[in-house]
């Protein structure tokens, strides 16, 4: 045994010691070692990488939006299954919160608390957030849903298996299971529309154009256009979804 | 389909505060609920036999082969309750064939099928083996078919044979310890690691999975074994029995440290979600989290148990307190992954209000589908004993 | 080898090798070109039935309307934001060149007081004009609810479009 252990001496040790730490820090250098393993790339800076703005000060909470990505996607008429909805926020005096979406808005809101109660009060447009770093692409088993080359994250209802993990995943409640087919529903950024030259069915209907659609990666854009002249936020900042839904004037009681 | 929204729009009416419109379908039922509840069994189970093996506590020989059958059984029901629910049943094997790897659900389908194939069923295998083969040659018909085509018509039954049998079967439970654990720290992974949820999101999750399984499944086989002693007419040995229960003892004080541990440093850290669970725990989740979870699944068990070190009452009474705790652990455990899984989507992710869970008796996420998978593993574990009885084997020494 | 581990090795590679075919068999088509999807996906779900027509189709046919409503408030409006969904309404004028459209593709006319009222019902959330220089988002609240509700003489309900053309309020 005693002689086993003199075998490896001292010098042989910085010798292996020497070949991997250099081994390590060559291979780190040619590959560098991506410390989260997200289940999307980010973007290449070629071609379309498209995101969206919402101008929370514009929008006046008439629903049309919720009401025209229902008509337009055939999202199921109950009140449980919504691709984009409208929240009103009402915050009082003493400080209490309170929040609604009858109907996800289709219906239009009426403020419940007496006005000489309103510390302020506005309108939240939610949809998917179409995400960088989708957590629910990084949870769906089987690939079923996707972030396409243009940052539209996609559901494939051909090949979804309806596990809902990834209603789960999603912090922004946008996802439900579509009560007929049984496979998960989703915001498509109404990719259908885009590749005939339209504007997503929100965007379109918006009656004050609060909401900004564009491509992040051209610099002219209207949504970069929008980003630069106003402080925007995303919902959520610190879960690190890489949202590419911006507002404008989020209040942060908005969650 | 018109009575899913009829439930819906029940529960709509029950809505407290705000939730989002997606969110007042809670989408993980009960039958999720079995799911982590069955694999837990499955790991404990396990690791109880393993105590015997690997650990060499002899002691506990006579539940040796009854805790590896019962871990069997519920093994092959496991991921039916997780099929079961699915939108789309038929498209399961998509897990199997286009696994994504960043998605802890596609490599639990790996995990399940490794600890099944490589572990559990070598194990029996490398254990029964001898056995079955002389069996095959004492029955006759169909089940003599069947233990020929279960050894794979092997007949080699030499010493040497027997002896390499022992030899594999203990590399393999050695490669199981760490297997079990993957399995059960994986399935808390699934819940774990989901960022979006609070409830859930806790680097804790799988460790206490982990040791709630050991509690479930040894108190599950120390059930079993109490049962079955007693339906067939037989001595129990006391000396096992104690042992198993210490064994629980400990284990349960290590799961209920950690879970304790994990509530107090939500409370103490208070985050952005504190207000809502804080509701969340002493609304809709405080009879099933402090009751059933707490004082009758842990407290009451604990003190049970923690008292039967220092003083033991006579025999009869012993086991059949036994009986009552091990029953009052396994209620407990349920509703730990019932507080976990459906606790976990009652609150809303924006964490301004709370939605309800509405349960029917029939229907796919129904009681009377829950209470299926829950009694087929031991419809599997009767069959199972009736084939491969652990009492009617040659015994085998497995000091190695 | 021993005989055991002989059967042993055999069964689980058949197990093995029956698990890579059917990998192969199943695996559908355009799996991974693109990521971890089938690329086929993203073509079907470019496939989707639109229902509205984008702004451009109305001026065909409704250009004195549109002429109309670019001299006031609602200038900036689509038609589609009050009328609904129009492709179909639209794709048949432009197969059948008639303007005998049947009535299940007559669009709808928004006359209530609650159409007017989705947007211009007074609430809080709505007023927006101290906050915003600009005043793009400036608009006209009423209660609709007591505005001008009824004519006191013979009780009947008036519209709000008995007073304010929607297309030139």
């Amino acid at each position: 045994m005693t002689q086993d252990k003199s075998k490896f001496s001292r010098r042989d040790f910085f010798k292996a010691g020497t070949i991997i730490v250099g081994g390590i820090t060559v291979t780190s250098a040619l590959a560098p070692f991506d410390g989260v393993l997200f289940a999307t790339e980010p973007p290449k800076g070629e071609g379309k990488w498209y995101g969206i703005g919402i101008d929370i000060n514009k929008c006046i909470g008439c629903g049309k939006c919720a009401n025209a990505c229902k008509l337009e996607n055939n999202v199921p008429k109950a009140p449980f299954y919504f691709r984009s909805w409208v929240e009103q926020y009402t915050i009082k005096n003493d400080g209490t919160i309170i929040v609604e979406s009858p109907n996800g808005g289709i219906d239009g809101f009426k403020q419940s608390v007496p006005d000489n109660e309103i510390f302020k009060s506005f309108f939240v447009p939610k949809m998917c957030n179409h995400c960088a770093k989708s957590p629910c692409v990084q949870v769906c088993p089987v690939g079923a849903t996707f972030e396409t080359p243009e940052g539209i994250v996609l559901v494939d209802e051909n090949y979804c298996i309806g596990c809902r993990y990834c209603v789960q995943a999603c912090p922004y409640g946008c996802r439900y299971i579509h009560p007929e087919k049984g496979t998960v529903d989703k915001c498509t950024l109404c990719i259908h529309r885009l590749k005939k030259g339209l504007q997503p069915a929100c965007f379109e209907i918006c009656p004050t154009e609060a909401r900004i659609f564009g491509d992040l990666n051209d610099p002219k854009s209207k949504l970069n256009y929008f980003l630069k002249n106003h402080t925007c936020m995303v919902i959520k900042p610190h879960l690190n979804t890489g949202s590419k839904l911006f507002y404008n004037a989020l209040s942060p009681e908005v969650r | 389909m018109e009575d899913h929204l009829q439930n819906l729009y029940e529960v709509l009416s029950k809505v407290e505060g705000y939730v989002y419109p997606n969110e007042i379908e809670l989408n993980w039922s009960i039958l999720i609920v079995l799911y982590p509840y069955i694999t837990g069994l499955v790991a404990g189970a396990f690791i109880l036999a393993s105590l015997e093996r690997i650990f060499k506590l002899r002691i506990l020989k006579p539940t040796y082969g009854l805790a590896l059958l019962t871990a069997l059984a519920f093994m092959l029901v496991a991921t039916m309750p997780l099929i079961s629910h699915l939108g789309k049943p038929f498209r399961a094997y998509e897990i199997m064939i286009t696994p994504h790897l960043s998605s802890a659900m596609a490599i639990f389908g790996f995990v399940y099928l490794w600890y099944l194939m490589v572990v559990l069923l070598l194990e029996i295998w490398f254990d029964y083996r001898r056995d079955m083969v002389i069996w095959a040659n004492e029955t006759k018909g169909f089940k003599r078919f069947l233990y020929k085509v279960l050894s794979l018509w092997t007949t080699d039954i030499s010493p040497k044979a027997v002896a390499l049998d022992n030899k594999l079967g203990y590399i393999v439970t050695v490669i199981g310890i760490p297997s079990a654990f993957l399995l059960h720290g994986y399935v808390g992974f699934i819940f774990g690691s989901i960022k979006a949820n609070p409830w859930w999101s806790t680097v804790l999750m799988p460790v206490i999975f982990l040791f709630s399984a050991m509690v479930s499944g040894i108190a599950l086989v120390m059930l079993i074994y109490i049962l079955l002693t007693k339906i067939r007419k037989l001595s129990i040995d006391m000396a096992c029995l104690d042992m198993i229960a210490k064994y629980l003892f400990y284990f349960l004080i290590i799961d209920f440290a950690l879970e304790g541990l994990d509530q107090i440093h939500r409370i103490y850290e208070a985050e952005e979600s504190f207000e809502a669970l804080h509701k969340l725990v002493f609304g809709k989740l405080f009879f099933t989290l402090f009751f059933m979870q707490g004082l009758f699944g842990t407290i009451l068990p604990l003190l049970t148990l923690g008292t039967f070190q220092f003083y033991k009452p006579k025999e009869q009474i012993r086991k059949r307190i036994y009986l009552v705790v091990a029953s009052l652990i396994l209620v407990g455990i349920f509703f730990m992954r019932w507080n976990v899984v459906i606790g976990g989507q009652l609150f809303s992710k924006s964490f301004y209000g709370y939605t309800s869970f509405k349960i029917g008796l029939i229907g796919a996420e129904g009681y009377l589908m829950a209470s299926i998978w829950l009694i087929i593993p031991f419809i599997i574990l009767a069959f199972l004993l009736w084939l491969l009885p652990p009492w009617k084997k040659i015994e085998v020494d497995h000091e190695i | 080898m021993p005989q055991q581990i002989k059967r042993l090795i055999s069964v689980f590679a058949i197990f093995i090798a029956l698990f890579l075919i059917m990998r192969q068999v199943l695996k559908p088509e355009s799996f991974g070109e693109l990521g971890h999807y089938r690329a086929k996906a993203i073509q079907e779900n470019t496939m989707k039935e639109l229902h509205y027509a984008g702004s451009d189709s109305c001026a065909k046919c409704h250009e004195d309307i549109l002429k109309d409503k670019s001299l006031g408030f609602h200038k900036q409006l689509k038609c589609e934001v009050c009328h609904g969904p129009g492709l179909k309404h639209a794709l048949f004028i432009d197969k059948v060149n008639t303007a005998q459209i049947p009535d299940s593709l007559v669009l709808y006319k928004p006359i209530q007081r609650k159409d007017c009222a989705i947007c211009h019902q007074i609430n809080a959330a709505r007023i927006k004009i101290q906050f915003d220089t600009i005043n793009t988002s400036m608009i006209h609240q009423i209660n609709v609810l007591d505005h001008n509700l009824m004519d006191l003489d013979t009780k009947v309900e008036y519209k709000c479009i008995d007073c304010h053309n929607p297309h030139q309020p």
